[in-house]
């Protein structure tokens, strides 16, 4: 066949004669949507289709167009009518543009169409694609089983569905076919369900289910890493990925790999991160990318990537870039995408992408003048977290001393002889993090009551009655709280400063809630706690100043805490866990999306039988049992 | 009677304090690093993450290698330091925690205190 049949205007077979006017062809309205667009971002004037150069010129190769021609017609993904398949199929940038679109569109926006292209008809209107979305408002409570024979038995055209899914409450399957569509939205009200309610179809003109655009098979994807291979420079680890979707190797094989798509782009990465991992070029031009959020793995699985070339792509903003930030590249091409146009002039241009790209010496082609000096290498070291700062050994054991002596108090059920441990005039409050949750489902719930913080109260008198002053006043306050069990070898102890009179120092550690009601469920808690203290009789101290902090433990602290069997004979032991209990305990955490404690304890509670614990868990969850700490990690 | 009056002052005087010290401590801290010393005394001593570091070079020192921050601050707490320790040096004890982004790591959460001698405005840390 003439050009004219060409891979983007099959859908023109028809009108053959017109195939070198792509103007005259028209009657297509997405045609000149594109041809406009296109022209206008990319400069090109190669009507038609108006895309870059390259391509049209492989438009317009016989050699081209005999291989689309074929393929499409034999290509094992379209199972339907060459007609319809190839309207489907006429070009894809129209394609994905309806799937932006989210419908094929219906009505005439650029002239009439030709024809019955899509069908037109009640079914809601023509769709390009030339595939529709059926839905079921409140389908989810039906069986499948019931519900499609009871429309296939109603409606006046046989049909298959595609694509059967729930969404919330709503159902949705796909049909390909117009009158199928309006078949199928005369159904709408007919059949009635066994409440009595009719069940609604609405029908609308859709893009085709997800399922046939994307994915590639695993054969396809072994071409894919051939073709890939072959396009690979070894002595420059370079790979030439430009417009990768006319690649003749997989043309020919009726593979479609379209970078636009983020199963078909995250497919390349990974052949790209299994087999070349050294990269250090990587051309992506002329793909019509217009998001890079699956090259973000570049920056750790290619760390080694230098020159990137995106141009000729659809990029919209450069804050697109950010999604590759981390990468050390010295050259770039952005030119010829739609990003380029949000720029006043070169300077704010090169400005921008060399925020973030700091080493970058080359940008589209052209050498950067040199940075202003800024230093490129800022510190992103913090000093590595050490243990508990005492400052000198007599001060040390004076304080585990006194800690040791105060919590075995504090820990009793009894704290009210920490009345010594306190000053006449000492001071205590306690703060908690801020939080937007229900404070009778938090565990924190016993302190959020108390909490004071000074960026949430700013009435005065509130400010100061929630101040714990005198000693019979703090210690009253301390023995409403609820039974605590310390992790007393897990403490960090910091000295803040000291002087004749004074020693202040910091603690911080994790606390166990402890169930004194027989409820199985204990939460950990992290606190950290500053007191500042007198000396005291001998060798003792005295406190004057306490403020304690506490929070939700996070999961790291939850598995470091308790190593030791706690010293109490009260609290339980803490089970240690086989190898195969932790792998349990891993994946049912990470399914279940509670935290680890809670975790084990549905484990625990089935025998750690993983299937009868999710079940229980799911169960629970479904009747909105499970409270909202279990999964605060 | 007085006494208590007095100290309730004193106790929203130091609520007042604090909260204009956390905003200047804090946006030093991420936009003018190199002030943020001057609200160290000469003795002063940091303890961050168990690292001492005392006196003004050493603070500096620290100070300057510390990432870039964005500090968040979510809770904050005040004492009126007794003055059985502090021998009439009117003290308060400031307590603040949130959120910290130092540039190339992740956020976090912290937990910051501070010693405040109201003199000139220096702390003792």
């Amino acid at each position: 066949m003439a050009d004219g049949g060409n891979y983007y205007n099959e859908h023109d077979d028809r009108t053959a004669p017109q195939f070198r006017n792509r103007k005259g062809k028209g009657s297509n309205k997405g045609r000149s949507y594109d041809r406009s667009r296109r022209d206008r971002q990319r400069g090109s004037q190669s009507g038609g289709f108006g895309g870059p150069g390259p391509r049209s010129r492989l438009e317009d190769t016989d050699a081209d167009v005999t291989m689309s021609d074929s393929s499409q017609d034999n290509s094992s993904q379209h199972r339907f009518n060459p007609y319809e398949r190839s309207f489907r199929k006429g070009g894809d940038g129209r394609f994905e543009r309806d799937r932006r679109q989210g419908k094929g569109g219906g009505g005439g926006r650029g002239g009439g169409r030709g024809g019955d292209r899509g069908g037109g008809g009640n079914g809601g209107g023509r769709s390009r694609s030339g595939w529709f979305k059926v839905t079921i408002p409140h389908g989810r409570k039906y069986d499948k089983k019931w519900l499609l024979p009871a429309l296939q038995n109603i409606c006046s055209v046989p049909f298959t569905a595609v694509q059967f899914y729930v969404d919330q409450n709503r159902v949705h399957f796909y049909v390909d076919e117009s009158s199928v569509a309006t078949a199928l939205h005369k159904c709408t009200h007919k059949i009635t369900d066994t409440d009595g309610y009719k069940v609604e179809v609405h029908v609308n003109p859709s893009a085709p289910p997800s399922f046939l655009l994307a994915d590639l098979k695993p054969e396809h994807l072994e071409h894919l890493r051939q073709c890939m291979a072959k396009r690979f420079d070894g002595s420059q680890q370079a790979l030439d990925l430009n417009n990768i979707r006319t690649d003749p190797d997989l043309v020919s094989q009726n593979i479609e790999v379209v970078l636009n798509r983020k199963t078909n782009m995250e497919a390349v990465m990974k052949i790209i991160e299994e087999n070349i991992p050294e990269l250090t070029g990587l051309n992506l031009s002329n793909n019509r990318i217009h998001k890079l959020d699956e090259l973000t793995n570049l920056v750790t699985k290619a760390p080694n990537l230098k020159t990137l070339n995106l141009s000729h792509n659809e990029l919209k903003s450069d804050r697109e870039l950010e999604k590759v930030k981390g990468l050390k590249l010295v050259e770039l091409w952005l030119n010829r995408n739609p990003l380029c146009d949000l720029f006043k002039d070169q300077a704010s241009y090169i400005s921008a992408v060399r925020q973030k790209f700091p080493r970058l010496l080359k940008l589209d082609g052209h050498d950067l003048p040199a940075p202003i000096g800024f230093d490129v290498e800022t510190p992103t070291i913090i000093p590595p977290c050490k243990g508990s700062c005492f400052g000198s050994d007599e001060i040390k054991v004076l304080i585990l001393q006194f800690l040791t002596q105060y919590y075995s108090i504090y820990d009793s059920g009894d704290r009210q002889p920490l009345l010594d441990a306190y000053h006449d005039g000492a001071s205590l409050s306690l703060t908690t993090p801020y939080s937007t949750q229900n404070p009778s489902r938090s565990s924190l719930g016993e302190y959020h009551k108390d909490t004071r913080n000074l960026k949430r109260i700013k009435d005065s008198t509130v400010r100061f009655r929630l101040l714990k002053h005198t000693r019979l006043n703090v210690v009253a306050f301390l023995n409403e709280l609820p039974k605590t069990q310390h992790d007393i070898a897990s403490f960090n102890v910091d000295v803040n400063t000291f002087t004749n009179t004074l020693l202040s120092f910091t603690v911080s550690g994790v606390f166990k809630e402890v169930a004194v009601d027989g409820k199985s469920r204990e939460s950990t808690m992290a606190f950290s706690r500053v007191f500042v203290t007198v000396p005291a009789g001998n060798s003792g101290l005295c406190i004057v100043n306490d403020q304690l902090f506490i929070r939700m433990a996070t999961t790291e602290e939850i598995r470091r805490a308790f190593v030791a069997p706690a010293p109490t004979p009260s609290s339980s032991p803490v089970p240690t866990l086989t190898a195969p209990q932790q792998e349990m305990l891993t994946a049912f955490s990470q399914k279940s999306g509670m935290n680890l404690e809670w975790s084990q304890k549905c484990l625990l509670d089935n025998e750690w039988d993983f299937n009868k614990a999710a079940q229980v868990f799911t169960q629970l969850k479904t009747d909105g049992k499970i409270p909202e700490v279990a999964f605060t990690k | 009677t007085s006494v208590t009056v007095d100290f309730r002052t004193h106790v929203d005087q130091s609520c007042r304090y604090s909260e204009e010290f956390v905003n200047i401590y804090y946006d030093c801290m991420d936009k003018k690093r190199r002030n943020l010393t001057r609200l160290y005394l000469d003795k002063a001593t940091l303890v961050w993450n168990g690292n001492a570091v005392s006196g003004q070079d050493a603070l500096n020192e620290f100070f300057e290698s510390l990432p870039s921050s964005e500090f968040q601050l979510q809770t904050l707490d005040c004492q009126p330091v007794h003055e059985q320790a502090t021998q009439g040096q009117t003290t308060l004890l400031v307590v603040t925690g949130g959120t910290v982004k130092f540039e190339g790591n992740k956020q976090r959460f912290f937990n910051q205190n501070f010693l405040l001698t109201l003199q000139t405005e220096v702390q003792l840390i």
